[in-house]
């Protein structure tokens, strides 16, 4: 079962290295948020709000490094579904579970590994995070990278139209981005959006983090368990829609 | 009578490998596949024959369980396809009719995570894959994306996944479409051969000359029906007429009691010195119709049967008779 999973989703982290360009566009952008946004807003900002920008928004693009590579997954999966190369993994000697698990698996290495390099530019910009936050930075990665590889696999395979899949899927990544605290602070999203701000206080993004903010020391004042416990409920809710929105698309057909 | 008797236990003893039961599939409102019922022995070649959108590669796809029987059911080795698919998958191997790949996959990564998935450990995924592809004459091409390839070596891909997976059931979905003449016979022994080392092989294709070279039994599928399952000469023998016996005689002066002596045994023609003779079974009429002219005193310079071919089968079940009753 494990290993069958483990070959599943190594094909998809293979194919990530194929995207070359896309990948070095990624990562310059990534790093262009930290460092380009960092020194022109550090001075921007209300520092009474945000201290220092650069220690802000690092573990923001840990969130967000994380979320775009494990949401890539979406568009191989929506060009199989389009040309009928699911038609191959569904005649494949393994159990739908096992399919549907290793996909999933396969957008969540994307996510963990791209985002190792920026966990050694927070450690650098940000501080060393404890023994025990480690641990805590690790749980959110894991889960919040295959929540996300569900999420955009589950929203590849509701329709066959190519130009509906890409658009659903933007759709979704803006407003999961711009609709969290990835660049500015809760207090400040209520403010300027009150009827959104819980949607943005919960969101997996927003929950994420501020789990990496306390892990890398930029915030103290966070209830942990709670936040973890949150980012657990989504993932799970996320994954069981996920798995049964792409299995019964997958065999829609048949 | 004995012998008849022997032939019936002989297939009541075959394993069956895969059992059809009034299997049917619908898309929609659209029936693509309509009550079949049929059983593929062990270890045999089965070709699949219809023409386009008869429902072959619908049928197939069933069995391998990427598609679920609207009604009915399909037993692989005795797993039903809709209450086992697991079971039923880890059986099968399957080349599809469109070969199926992104164009980031490159041929060997591709080839080798099939080999994976299917149970080879690393290295010997890398072993198999290798000799497979040198088998296919593919080597050269191991490193291309999937898009840089031909039609033809893009079918070949396909193949190669059944051929390194060696299922107990092998279903090939029309598997030298597109392939240049020398590799389609070069296929075919590759074919036979995966047989020969314990799979059943099931195939789907319109070339009438592949179905007569490489399988035991064909079923003929026809708007969504199975309209005749037989061995290829068995089913040359099911066309009324279908054989031709043609009789050169010595000087055209008896012709008319030839002629005479020859009608019960079918509508007989002539030309010149040669008659046509219209008949079933045409090797043991030949016989009957030489020693029919001998004991009239007639001489026979030549005689020879014409079978019908695959093609006048197929065209005879699928709605053309090329054959006219007199
Ligand atoms: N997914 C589908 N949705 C709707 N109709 C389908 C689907 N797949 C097949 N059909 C229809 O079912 C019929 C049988 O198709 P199938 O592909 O089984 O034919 P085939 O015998 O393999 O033909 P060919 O020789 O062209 O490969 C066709 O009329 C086809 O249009
Ligand atoms: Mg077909």
């Amino acid at each position: 079962m494990a290993s069958s999973i483990l070959v599943i989703a190594s094909r998809d982290l293979k194919r990530f290295w194929s995207y070359k360009f896309w990948l070095a566009g990624q990562v310059v952008m990534n790093v262009a948020d930290i460092v380009i946004f960092g020194l022109l807003f550090n001075n921007m900002v209300n520092r009474s709000l945000i201290p220092d920008y650069i220690k802000f928004v690092t573990p923001g693009i840990l969130s967000l490094a994380l979320f775009i590579s494990s949401f890539s997954i979406g568009r191989e999966v929506g060009v199989e579904l389009r040309r009928e190369v699911t038609d191959y993994l569904l005649s494949l000697p393994v159990s739908r579970l096992e399919l549907v698990l290793g996909r999933f698996v396969g957008g969540a290495f994307r996510g963990l590994i791209y985002q190792s390099g920026f966990l050694v530019l927070a450690m650098l910009l940000v501080g060393q995070p404890s023994p025990a936050a480690w641990l805590v930075i690790a749980y959110t990665s894991i889960l919040l990278s295959l929540a996300m590889s569900g999420l955009s696999i589950a929203l590849s395979t509701v329709t066959r139209d190519f130009n509906l899949q890409a658009t659903i899927r933007s759709v979704v990544y803006y407003m999961l981005f711009f609709f969290s605290n990835i660049f500015y602070p809760t207090q400040v999203v209520s403010m300027r959006f009150g009827p959104l701000a819980p949607f943005v206080a919960y969101s997996p993004l927003s929950i994420a983090t501020t789990l990496y903010r306390w892990g890398f020391g930029y915030l103290r004042d966070v209830d942990v368990v709670s936040n973890m416990l949150l980012l657990g409920v989504w993932t799970i809710v996320l994954l069981i829609l996920s798995s049964v929105i792409y299995l019964r698309n997958l065999t829609r057909r048949g | 009578m004995f012998l008849f008797l022997a032939g019936v236990r002989l297939m009541e003893d075959r394993v069956v490998a895969v059992k059809v039961v009034n299997f049917t599939k619908r898309f929609g409102n659209f029936t693509a596949v309509n009550g079949l019922n049929l059983e593929i022995y062990d270890r045999e070649i089965f070709g699949f024959l219809g023409p386009n959108g008869s429902g072959k590669t619908t049928t197939l796809l069933t069995i391998a369980t990427v598609y679920k029987p609207t009604s009915g059911d399909i037993f692989v080795y005795g797993h039903s396809v809709t209450r086992e698919d697991y079971e039923v998958r880890k059986l099968v191997g399957l080349a599809f009719q469109d070969p199926k790949a992104l164009w980031v996959d490159k041929v060997q990564e591709l080839l080798e995570w099939h080999a994976r998935v299917v149970g080879f450990s690393r290295g010997e995924a890398k072993k198999v894959v290798r000799e497979v592809l040198e088998t296919l004459d593919l080597w050269e091409h191991r490193n291309k994306y999937f898009y840089q390839l031909s039609g033809g070596t893009r079918k070949k891909l396909e193949l190669a996944k059944v051929l390194i997976q060696r299922p107990r059931l092998a279903i090939l979905d029309e598997p030298t479409a597109q392939v240049d003449v020398p590799t389609k016979h070069k296929l075919w022994n590759i074919i036979k051969e995966l047989r020969d080392q314990g799979s059943t092989v099931i195939i789907a294709t319109n070339d009438m000359f592949e179905a007569e070279k490489v399988c035991e039994r064909v079923g003929i599928i026809y708007k969504g029906r199975l309209v005749a399952v037989d061995t290829v000469s068995g089913l040359k023998d099911r066309i009324p007429k279908g054989d031709v016996i043609e009789i050169v005689i010595e000087g055209d002066g008896r012709k008319d009691k030839a002629i005479e002596s020859l009608m019960d045994l079918g509508r007989v023609e002539y030309q010149g010195n040669t008659l046509r003779i219209y008949v079933e079974k045409g090797e043991e009429k030949a016989l009957l119709a030489a020693d029919i002219l001998r004991s009239a005193g007639i001489k026979v310079k030549s005689i020879m049967v014409k079978e019908p071919t695959l093609d006048d089968v197929f065209m005879y079940f699928t709605g053309a008779r090329l054959v006219e009753e007199s």
